[in-house]
């Protein structure tokens, strides 16, 4: 057990390091969402002067803030998973995989690796949105409860992202397959889960499909804890916790399940 | 050679492989494979490209279980207590661009529960003798070709294993670089770990092997010492440079009194022949003019191959798994 720990650390500590030196992958992940809520909040907001009472006084911006730390979570984890094909196009993965460790092991701390990177650019992300003096969040149940529901959303998330990474993997043997996968996927699913529009203002059909999207449990939950002023409206933590906790537990466990000593 | 025969034969087995076989879905793989390795001996898999050398590695790795017979390492099951006696050189050098050289081979070492002082011993010691002392806080990416493989070895070594396990260690290497790697392993068998190569260079089975196992289509198909299976060969091999060369002159030449086996390769014939002096002067007088060049040497395990195999130990039997 503490030679499995041992493992993980030292995997989980080279992912580290190799994402402080890849800078562009650093930036990358942090400009683009600081971008977004910059050009999309700041035209929207003035441009469109959106009417939903779910955008607090026609303020999109501050409405775009919790999807865009989500949308954080959700690239630099990509970006981390894709580190695993790296590994395996250089032959790295196969020379780790041939150590004591069980595939289990070695995949937990690389997967580890994704959702701390996941989580700590996400993070680094709300620590801007809350400096930057546009950006109006709520915090209706005091900031320590909700900084707290956004860490552990921000985890969860990176658990289902990551455990998802792993079953795509198992499969699908090129990064750019994998990189094609996850646009499909999760692009979409990401602009249905209410991270760009509130979704009880949409068709029925839309409203629909963001219901059974897992990522409109996430937004739900960032917006329910950092940006609104009242629950009116949203799913709620109880079944948001349920359904993003289930998943990530379901998917990280069948993803490691499924880790294959052979790569 | 690192040890005397009679050493090894006394030592117990670090590899049984019985009856094992593996089929990827493309049907190449490896069949009904029988080996054993003991300790302080070398045993080089030769063979070309997609025979079936990789796959029998990769049981011996515990990569893949085989799908019929049995692997036993060091007398059990293939496990986490093999893998620990394992070490693994793959055939494309394995490094981490954005690592540095001593990151590399302590991230190794915390796999193999190696750590502190210890770790820092063993890498220093490896590094320095592999002669990639000065280079231990260079990222991956600045190393040449060869610098890869002897991190690779380096890495394989660490953690002190009983069993190495190398695919094409010395692939398109340098002569130094080669020499370096070869007088690290030596080393380690000397101090009576065994050693399972892949390879399809025939001078470096020759020179380093106990032990040849001849492995085509997935089969083994001989398996003896080297001098052993080049014993039956006529003594002198004579390659020719013979661009011209047409099916009837090798025809011809296989007619010919003194003259064994001929291989024919894209520009050059390798004739086995009893008596290079008195063949020669008869080859230039009949085909002089065709003839660009030729070079006389004793015949080798390229011979032996195609003997045994009856065809010339090429690269052009598809990707190797």
């Amino acid at each position: 057990m503490i030679d499995a720990a041992h493992a993980s650390w030292a995997l989980l500590s080279r992912d580290l390091r190799a994402v402080a030196r890849s800078r562009s992958q650093l930036y990358s992940s942090l400009l683009f969402p600081l971008m977004l809520l910059a050009l999309l909040g700041t035209g929207v907001s003035s441009g469109l002067a959106p009417t939903s009472p779910r955008i607090l006084d026609g303020d999109y911006t501050s409405y775009l803030a919790p999807g865009m730390i989500a949308m954080t979570a959700l690239f630099s984890s990509t970006f981390s998973s894709a580190g695993f094909y790296r590994d395996r196009e250089s032959g790295l993965l196969r020379a780790m995989l041939a150590s004591p460790h069980s595939a289990q092991t070695i995949l937990f701390g690389k997967a580890l690796g994704s959702i701390l990177i996941g989580t700590i650019q996400a993070l680094v992300v709300l620590l801007l949105a809350v400096l930057i003096p546009g950006i109006d969040l709520s915090w209706q149940f005091g900031w320590l409860g909700g900084v707290a529901t956004v860490v552990i959303t921000i985890l969860a998330l990176n658990f289902m992202l990551s455990g998802l990474s792993l079953l795509l993997a198992v499969r699908i043997k090129t990064m750019q397959g994998f990189h094609l996968i996850m646009n499909l996927v999760l692009f979409p699913l990401f602009f249905l889960s209410g991270a760009f529009f509130p979704l009880d203002e949409v068709p029925a059909w839309l409203e629909a499909i963001g219901y059974i999207n897992p990522l409109t449990y996430a937004v739900d939950l960032l917006h329910y804890s950092s940006y609104a002023d009242s629950p009116d409206g949203l799913i709620g933590p109880l079944i948001d916790g349920l359904v993003l906790g289930g998943l990530a537990l379901l998917l990280f466990a069948v993803g490691l399940r499924r880790a294959p000593r052979a790569v | 050679m690192p040890n005397s025969e009679t050493d090894i034969a006394d030592s117990p087995l670090p590899v049984q492989l019985s009856g094992a076989s593996y089929i990827w879905q493309e049907k190449r793989g490896a069949r009904d494979i029988d080996l054993s390795v003991r300790r302080s001996e070398v045993v080089t898999l030769l063979g070309p490209n997609g025979a079936g050398k990789s796959t029998i590695l990769k049981m011996l790795s515990g990569e893949i279980a085989p799908q019929q017979g049995i692997v036993s390492i060091f007398g059990e099951p293939h496990g986490r207590d093999a893998r620990r006696r394992i070490g693994l050189v793959l055939q494309e050098a394995s490094t981490d661009d954005l690592m540095t050289v001593q990151e590399t081979l302590q991230l190794h070492g915390q796999l193999f529960g190696l750590r502190g002082s210890e770790l820092r011993r063993r890498c220093d010691q490896l590094l320095d003798a592999l002669g990639l002392g000065d280079r231990t806080g260079d990222r991956c990416e600045t190393l040449s070709g060869g610098l890869r493989r002897r991190l690779d070895i380096a890495r394989a070594l660490l953690h002190e294993p009983d069993l190495l396990l190398l695919d094409e260690p010395t692939l398109a290497l340098d002569p130094d670089s080669s020499e370096a790697i070869w007088a690290a392993l030596l080393d380690r068998v000397a101090a009576g770990v065994a050693l399972v190569v892949c390879s399809n260079d025939t001078v470096e089975a020759e020179t380093y092997a106990h032990r040849v196992v001849i492995v085509n289509d997935g089969r083994v198909v001989a398996e003896d010492t080297p001098r052993n299976l080049t014993s039956g060969l006529l003594p002198d091999a004579l390659e020719l440079d013979w661009p011209s060369a047409t099916r009837d002159d090798i025809a011809e030449l296989e007619g010919w009194t003194g003259v064994g086996t001929v291989l024919s390769t894209e520009d050059q014939l390798v004739l086995s022949v009893e008596n290079s002096s008195e063949i020669v002067p008869q080859l230039f007088q009949r085909y002089g003019t065709q003839i660009t060049g030729f070079r006389i040497r004793e015949s080798s395990l390229r011979e032996a191959w195609f003997q045994i195999v009856g065809r010339p130990l090429t690269n052009d039997h598809g990707a190797e798994r």
